[in-house]
């Protein structure tokens, strides 16, 4: 009986082993579990129940035997199982296989206007030199935008065909400057200040001109500002805008509100100052005004010219996005077509 | 302004080639515009600024080039040839306004023959742009290219009298100048007459009865100097611009008249004969004393930002002509009358910076005290542009021009700023809404193929009372176009009023302030789908009718915000605690009257007084179903939840009874089964 119990024991782990070579799913796993271990009827169980009809001699044999087998079927199924459970895993996750190369839904994002966003750039540059961001009325009087800045009632820069007139002495102003005399008869120095915003000249619209435009216009005035530091805020701000290899050349000029007065070119950004078409072979192109604060100007505010100097610049919006995203005409920027808003 | 080179060379010597020198003269603030061949010659264009009159001629600009260059200048060399027939026996001059008029030379020449000028007179003039006419009239014209001294030939045998008077003209007075325009002119204009009439505008035009014909035998000469104001005044009022004026009412070299008129009379000579009668007419009512101004040695450095040596000042002050002594601070200097432009001592710190050379003063940062810092509703504003942008809108940028017509439709009650001299009629005033501007933008949109739109414009609008900041959103067309991810949807009304109270939510201005009604909606507006936040926002779908004569053909949403008011309602804002107990949510279909507002059910449950109820969420409507056709049916989730404690099944059936009974007694709704 024992020697046939323990050659029992062996067919079942025969049967097992043939048996188990054959599974090839969870499924299968669970059926062959049970049939060999299920604590009822498992193939195996059942001999292990048979173990108190055995001689208490062999009872130790047999028992060993039988462990061993549950043993070694167990530790197949547990092998079977992992492996088999790792290819069901990786076959669903197969089964979610997405075409990764699907666009993306994208929602729609809004774009700010092209304006706005260099106006914001300037800004953050002078805010970060100490200024301080001023604004004032675009209905201006003409003391502001003439008078104060030096400009009387004769000069030709108040000539009804170049200025929009709302009455004799009221004008939309031609340039943000008024905002810098009203920020003066506001305030003692140190001024350090920076005028974004709508300026309006009788100029026919085309590639160029628009009889609306932006300006932004700086302004310091503190003791013993030089023409020096003239030239270093603008060559700072104009390698912070456009890059540091970016030059910058100061020539002799004429404004009424300052002197000396300087128009300010930059190495063009389109060729690198080897000469092309936008710079007419030049190697550079103009882009501002600028100059030292005329001492009658600052006399029309009341500060001591003896002991105050300062400097004043201004610049077109447009014309400088227009350098820097090579805009092509000046309209595209009051067309609203949202093919071209979409690009910034 | 057009410079000969082969002219300036006769004033100048220059050691370099034209290129060349067009960019050192340049550097020095005479912007070259072109250089051109011309013939054998090279013509510059120059860029003159309005400051430096004295560069309007050939003599001028080789000042500035002997500057450059510390060369010599050599002044024109003529030698008069007086006959002993006297000036004075032919013609008097007198000045009647002295202060229009500071100086008038004159010069009698008698016996000449008018003919065509000498080709190499007729090619110079036309190198610098001027057309060759006669001699007498060809002379006047050098010399005026030459040494910037307007002149004028008066033909004498038909001067009235032997007497040129210069004084206003009478009121009413009439002239016909040399263009052949007759003019009425007034007291505010000077002219030159003769014992009868006015014969010439000053320093503008002369007159065409007293003009140089090939009759002419004796010629008055007119070398004389007007006050700027006057000229530039006169010029404008008759919109007249010529060589004269331009010169004139930019400031011409008073000490040049008397030059100029001997330089014209001896070429005049030379070209058409005749007999230079002996003096000269010089009434000189105008003479002052040089202009002198002190320059402090201190103030190129502490102005200009670096040194420079006294040597190089006083060779650049050399240079220009300009006289001077030194002092132990600096030099007192006397201004050369052609320098109109120089009179304070920040004048010639320029003329130092300029010839000196811009770029050899080193670019420096200044240093600065205090902070810097954006503009009061930048932050606002900067937040707002966010917020739009992730909600899908678009800025735009339009013009602040319009015109009345189109802006009444809008502002019926507006007070318009208008212009004095509109450039077009359909921008002749400044917009007071924004609503026609992004109208004109989605509908250039529109026109282009372009039918999924959100815009907004966050910018200025303006009244005669004062200048106010506005925002507007506009949308049209799809939400959603079709994809693989997502079906197409329109933008619907319910679209726009989210992204209204997102931006509401968003600055902490939904409230009480922001209370929705139907109150004043303007007529653009669909009746049956516009609101208004309370001062704060109104908005809705357009009026079909407005719509039709835009000729849009798709529905439009638009929304008005007030965004003054609503960044000055910004408020910090405090954190609330996360509840620890759990959340009980329910849901309920109803069945109401057709008619019966959200609000109302909304109102009416929470005047329940359930304090544990967080929130009312409605999630489904149907307007037909198995209920009666006056009926419709809402689906909506309460949520309960209380800060200290978890709710009982108890309670909740409480809360939920409490609900129903209301709505059923005061709305008659129903449960549906």
């Amino acid at each position: 009986m024992s020697s046939d119990g323990i050659g029992q024991l062996r067919s079942i782990e025969d049967q097992f082993d043939r048996e188990c070579g054959a599974v090839a799913d969870l499924r299968a796993l669970e059926d062959i579990r049970n049939r060999y271990l299920s604590r009822k009827s498992g193939l195996l169980t059942t001999q292990l129940q048979n173990l108190r009809n055995i001689p208490a001699a062999e009872r130790a044999a047999f028992g060993q035997a039988a462990n061993q087998v549950k043993g070694k079927i167990e530790s197949a199924l547990e092998l079977l199982e992992a492996r088999l459970s790792g290819v069901e895993k990786n076959a669903a996750l197969e089964r979610e296989r997405l075409d990764i190369t699907l666009p993306g839904n994208r929602r729609r994002l809004g774009h700010r206007h092209p304006l706005t966003q260099v106006r914001r750039e300037i800004e953050e540059i002078f805010v970060a030199m100490g200024y301080t961001v001023e604004d004032g009325p675009e209905v201006e009087s003409t003391y502001y935008n003439f008078e104060a800045l030096n400009i009387p009632s004769s000069h030709p820069a108040r000539d009804p065909k170049d200025t929009f007139y709302i009455s004799d002495d009221v004008v939309l102003r031609t340039h943000t400057s008024p905002v810098q005399i009203r920020t003066m008869e506001r305030m003692k120095p140190p001024v350090r200040i920076i005028c974004p915003g709508r300026v309006y000249r009788r100029d026919a619209a085309d590639a160029t001109h628009t009889p609306m435009f932006h300006q932004i216009e700086g302004l310091f005035v503190d003791e013993g500002v030089t023409f020096s530091d003239l030239k270093g805020t603008l060559e700072r701000f104009h390698k912070q805008f456009f890059g540091e290899k970016t030059e910058t050349r100061f020539r002799p000029s004429f404004f009424p509100f300052t002197e000396p007065s300087a128009e300010v070119d930059l190495s063009c950004v389109f060729c690198d100052r080897s000469g092309c078409r936008v710079c007419k072979q030049t190697g550079w192109i103009e882009v501002m005004g600028s100059g030292m604060v005329n001492p009658k100007v600052l006399g029309f505010v009341n500060y001591d010219v003896e002991k105050y100097s300062g400097f004043a610049f201004g610049l077109g919006i447009e014309r400088y996005h227009m350098l820097k995203y090579g805009t092509g005409d000046i309209q595209l920027y009051y067309q609203n077509d949202f093919r071209f808003l979409e690009q910034f | 302004m057009k410079i000969s080179l082969s002219w300036l060379k006769e004033f100048v010597d220059i050691p370099v080639d034209a290129q060349e020198l067009g960019k050192k003269v340049t550097s020095i603030g005479l912007a070259v515009e072109s250089v051109e061949p011309h013939g054998n010659d090279t013509v510059f264009e120059l860029d003159v600024t309005t400051n430096r009159p004295d560069c309007l001629n050939h003599l001028g600009v080789a000042r500035e080039v002997g500057a450059i260059f510390g060369t010599p200048i050599r002044s024109p060399q003529f030698k008069l040839r007086e006959s002993t027939a006297k000036t004075s026996d032919a013609i008097s001059v007198s000045i009647a306004d002295p202060d229009l008029c500071g100086r008038y030379c004159g010069r009698f020449i008698s016996g000449v023959k008018i003919g065509p000028s000498p080709d190499w007179l007729k090619q110079r003039l036309e190198s610098v742009g001027i057309r060759s006419i006669n001699n007498v009239a060809d002379v006047t014209n050098y010399v005026l290219m030459e040494l910037g001294q307007p002149l004028h030939a008066f033909d004498a045998e038909s001067l009235h009298g032997h007497e040129i008077i210069v004084r206003r003209a009478e009121i009413g007075e009439r002239i016909t100048t040399l263009d052949g325009i007759e003019r009425t002119l007034t007291p505010s204009t000077l002219v030159i007459a003769d014992a009868q009439r006015a014969v010439a505008l000053a320093g503008i035009m002369g007159g065409a009865e007293t003009e140089i014909s090939g009759k002419t035998t004796n010629v008055f000469l007119e070398s004389a100097h007007f006050a700027p104001q006057s000229i530039r005044k006169t010029a404008r009022s008759l919109g007249m611009n010529t060589e004269a004026s331009y010169r004139f009412e930019r400031g011409a070299d008073i000490r040049m008249a008397q030059t100029a008129c001997d330089r014209a009379a001896t070429m005049i000579q030379e070209l058409a004969g005749g007999e230079i009668h002996h003096g000269m007419i010089d009434v000189f009512p105008g003479k002052t004393a040089p202009v002198r101004v002190s320059l402090r040695r201190i103030r190129i450095e502490s102005f200009l930002g670096s040194a420079v040596e006294d040597s190089v000042v006083d060779g650049i002050f050399q240079r220009l002509e300009f006289k001077f002594a030194k002092t132990s601070s600096g030099w007192d200097v006397e201004v050369p009358s052609f320098r109109v432009d120089v009179s304070v001592e920040q004048d010639l710190l320029e003329e130092i910076a300029r010839l000196y050379g811009y770029d050899r003063f080193p670019g420096t940062l200044p240093s600065w005290r205090g902070y810097g810092s954006f503009l009061p509703g930048d932050a606002g504003e900067r937040q707002l542009r966010d917020l739009l942008s992730n909600s899908g809108y678009s800025e735009i940028t339009t013009y602040s021009f319009s015109d009345e017509e189109t802006e009444r439709r809008f502002r019926p009650d507006i007070d318009p700023v208008k212009f004095q001299n509109p450039m077009t009629e359909d921008a002749a005033i400044l917009r007071s809404s924004l609503v026609p501007g992004i109208l004109k933008s989605l509908h250039w949109n529109l026109n282009r193929g372009i039918h999924d739109i959100q815009f907004y414009e966050l910018s200025k609008v303006y009244r005669k009372s004062g200048e106010n900041r506005a925002l507007i959103l506009a949308a049209t067309g799809a939400l959603r176009t079709q994809s693989l991810h997502d079906t197409p949807r329109d933008f619907t009304f319910f679209d726009l009023k989210g992204d209204i109270e997102n931006i509401l939510e968003s600055i902490g201005a939904l409230s009480k302030l922001s209370e929705l009604s139907t109150e004043r909606i303007p007529p653009y507006y669909h009746p049956g789908r516009s609101a208004r936040f309370g001062e704060l926002a109104v908005f809705g779908e357009i009026h079909p009718e407005q719509l039709e004569a835009l000729k849009i053909r798709q529905r439009v949403f638009l929304a008005e915000i007030n965004v003054e008011a609503l960044l000055s309602k910004t408020s910090m804002k405090s954190v609330q605690a996360i509840p620890r107990f759990p959340a009980i949510r329910r849901d309920f279909s109803f069945v109401l009257d057709k008619g019966t507002q959200y609000v109302a059910v909304q109102r009416m449950i929470a005047d329940v007084g359930i304090p544990e109820l967080t929130r009312i969420e409605p999630f489904d409507r149907m307007e037909s179903g198995p209920f009666a056709d006056t009926k419709y049916s809402l689906s909506l989730s309460v949520v309960y939840q209380s800060a200290d404690r978890t709710l009982t099944d108890t309670e909740v059936e409480g809360f939920d009874r409490k609900i129903l009974d209301i709505l059923e007694q005061r709305l008659g709704a129903q449960l549906r089964k």
